[in-house]
């Protein structure tokens, strides 16, 4: 579980949306090398698809490629969706891809990158 | 060996052959590296076939490690799932494998299967010559000690997934994943020209199966099939066809147009033929032209039925056609059953006239006689019985009704011998030199006298009607055609003739104001035996060939009849007759 911001509502909705989806970004600079650029999307939409029963505004990243989401469109998407479930979604998104690169590449990958992105995260919070 | 994955994440880390540092080393590590991406390229460019994809893929990975099983899960309904073990493999071993793919592709957002399906679906492919050995007495696990999966992808589309397990720990390592990646990526090319290759090959039997089919089809037709190009040379011409145009097989030389052989050939009927298909790639549609294609001095030669429609390229349908494509039918057994009719036909209209004129003369002699008596009655000054309740005068009301029936016979079985006449190319006309206005008085004068309930009109537009023409046959055709217009404008109404004049021509229009005739019939009104099929219709007398008559008159005098019509504002028929027959 990768840690979430100690103080969630004092940042705001775009803050926790921009700040997950640069670190998806940073997993996909990491991984594309390795596995190539579309792993990361189909990782990404896979685990939006497992968990968007929980949280359904990740509704919007199973069908299409994160590269392709428009940051105006999915706040005003995301406009009704508390600060806090926001941060607690992404958080749990982040999880299942890491997840998703453990299944698939077991520890060759994901550990380094998951300590680098929950630091990068802390600081974009 | 270990490599952190943020430094330097886009650069081939080939540490696996060489640790040093020093240049010439590493420029050596890369040159070793190239050369066996290069070897491992080329076996995939080889590959023709997923069986030898497999090899490929299997040679190239064992050389940068030893495992126990590869597989290669492709996307697609059905998915398709090939497993490439590297010795035999124990059987939850196995289990554990698709257990572990399932939740891979799963990771992968693959549509959702099973352990158990991808265990039904599994094609095992195990190539002899790449098997491992085992060392003596190793046993097979039933654990996976290691694991790798790696998207497969083309153009950043995952088509599938490479899945690598050993039955030892630490099998894969970080140093290799990006070169494991390369070699995968070669695979799903080579997997994807093979399945596209499929594909092409599967088309291509489809289409040849298609053609072949179609060739059967076309051979098995009863009706003959012609074919040609935009020049008019025949490109096709099927079993039936050959055998319909039999006579002139020698004669079509392959590669000449049509038009350009019948220059030549001695075949009568092919000038008729290039002159059809002439009609098609001039891009009109030719329906039911009949030609006779056997020899003239047989009764019944034999006689085509032939249309012919361009043919268009399926994108350009306005451009001139590609060919033509033409259907030959047989119709020489319809002609034969119609000179079969018509021979009856002329048969019975003879047979018929000689008592009809024997009932007609004997009526009419009876009238006269019963007339006669009743005169001298009348004046007789001693009679006092009423004429009128004399039976003398009931005999000639009937003697009347007798007359006008037979003379009603008369004109059928008149019809029905011109038809004999026309059918067999007898209609002989007899010229004379008449005026052509005067003619249409006549004519309209001796219908209006039946006609209490319309009134005929004429409009001469003409300074000079004189015309040399057979005198009967145009007073039977505008006799005809005035005797339609008052039969099919039951209410009454105007019946309106007009005669104009052109440069060599008379042109006579006929209109009524009756029911007129829709556009479809247009084709037909001129055919034998034809009538207009509307339930109206059954409650007019008469057999349908006034008008077939009438237009083999204008035909033989050069002229042209035909037809405009509207159903709400009634008919109007038109001919031409020329001023003088054209010279022979």
């Amino acid at each position: 579980m990768l840690p979430t911001h100690d103080d969630s509502s004092s940042i705001s909705r775009e803050q926790v949306t921009e700040a997950y989806l640069k670190a998806i970004g940073l997993i996909d600079e990491r991984v594309a090398p390795y596995l190539g650029k579309a792993t990361t999307r189909a990782l990404v939409q896979g685990a939006a698809r497992r968990i968007r029963g929980t949280y359904p505004f990740l509704e919007y990243l199973v069908n299409r490629p994160y590269t392709d989401v428009v940051l105006s469109v999915i706040h005003e998407q995301l406009s009704g969706t508390p600060p806090e479930e926001l941060a607690e979604g992404l958080n749990m998104l982040l999880d299942e891809c890491f997840a998703g690169l453990r299944e698939l590449t077991g520890d060759l990958i994901g550990p380094p990158l998951h300590d680098e992105v929950t630091h990068q995260l802390r600081q974009w919070q | 060996m270990e490599s952190s994955v943020q430094s330097q994440p886009n650069v081939v880390d080939s540490s696996f052959r060489t640790p040093s540092g020093h240049h010439a080393e590493r420029l050596i590590a890369i040159r070793q590296e190239m050369e066996y991406l290069n070897t491992i390229g080329k076996r995939f460019v080889a590959a023709i076939d997923r069986i030898q994809v497999h090899r490929a893929l299997l040679a190239a990975l064992q050389e940068l490690y030893s495992f126990s099983a590869c597989c290669i899960l492709l996307k697609g309904d059905p998915f398709e799932l090939f497993v490439i073990p590297c010795y035999p493999l124990d059987a939850s071993f196995l289990g554990s494998m698709f257990q572990h793919i399932s939740n891979a592709a799963s990771r992968l957002n693959f549509p959702y299967m099973t352990p158990v399906q991808l265990a039904r679906s599994a094609y095992f492919d195990a190539p002899d010559e790449l098997a491992q050995t085992r060392t003596e007495g190793d046993i097979a696990e039933s654990e996976i000690g290691s694991y790798l999966h790696i998207p497969l992808t083309v153009e950043n589309r995952i088509i599938g997934m490479l899945s690598l397990f050993d039955e030892k720990t630490d099998t894969f390592n970080a140093n290799l994943l990006q070169l494991t990646t390369m070699i995968a990526d070669y695979a799903a090319v080579a997997l994807e020209n093979v399945r596209l290759h499929e594909r092409e090959n599967a088309l291509w039997r489809e289409a040849e199966l298609e053609r072949m089919r179609l060739e059967l089809i076309i051979g098995s037709m009863a009706e003959g099939l012609l074919i040609t190009d935009e020049k008019g040379t025949i490109t096709s011409l099927n079993k039936s066809g050959e055998q319909l145009l039999s006579e002139a097989l020698d004669d079509l030389t392959p590669g000449v147009p049509l038009h350009k052989i019948a220059e030549t050939s001695s075949i009568s009927w092919l000038p008729r033929l290039g002159e059809i298909i002439g009609q098609a790639l001039a891009g009109n549609t030719v329906k039911s032209q009949e030609m006779v294609a056997g020899k003239e001095e047989e009764r019944v030669p034999l006689t085509l039925s032939i249309s012919a429609a361009p043919l268009h390229d399926a994108s350009e349908s306005s451009s001139r056609p590609l060919g033509v494509v033409a259907v030959l039918n047989d119709i020489t057994s319809n002609k034969q059953v119609e000179r079969l009719k018509d021979d009856f036909v002329s048969v019975v209209s003879h047979e018929l006239r000689t008592p009809l004129t024997a009932i007609k003369g004997y009526t009419q002699h009876l009238v006269r006689r019963i007339e006669r008596r009743l005169r001298k009655l009348r004046d007789d000054p001693n009679n006092t019985v009423s004429i009128a309740e004399l039976p003398e005068s009931y005999d000639l009301r009937s003697l009347s009704i007798v007359q006008s029936q037979t003379e009603h016979l008369e004109r059928l079985v008149n019809d029905l011998l011109d038809l004999s006449e026309v059918q067999w190319g007898h209609l002989n006309l007899h010229y004379d030199t008449f005026y052509l206005a005067d003619l249409l008085t006549e004519s309209a004068r001796s219908v209006q006298a039946s006609a209490e309930q319309h009134h005929i009109s004429l409009d001469i537009k003409a300074h000079d009607t004189k015309v040399q023409a057979d005198r009967v046959r145009i007073g039977q055709v505008v006799g005809n055609i005035l005797d339609n217009a008052v039969k099919y404008s039951p209410n009454g109404g105007q019946v309106s003739m007009h005669l104009e004049e052109q440069e060599d021509n008379y042109i006579v229009s006929i209109s009524d104001q009756g029911m007129g005739v829709s556009p479809e019939q247009f084709d037909h009104i001129f055919e034998r035996f034809y009538r207009v099929h509307n339930t109206a219709s059954q409650h007019f007398s008469g057999i349908g060939l006034g008008l077939y008559v009438a237009k083999a008159i204008i035909d033989q005098h050069g002229g042209r009849i035909w037809l405009s019509s509207d159903q709400r504002t009634g008919s109007t028929f038109h001919f031409t007759l020329p001023r003088e027959p054209a010279p022979q």
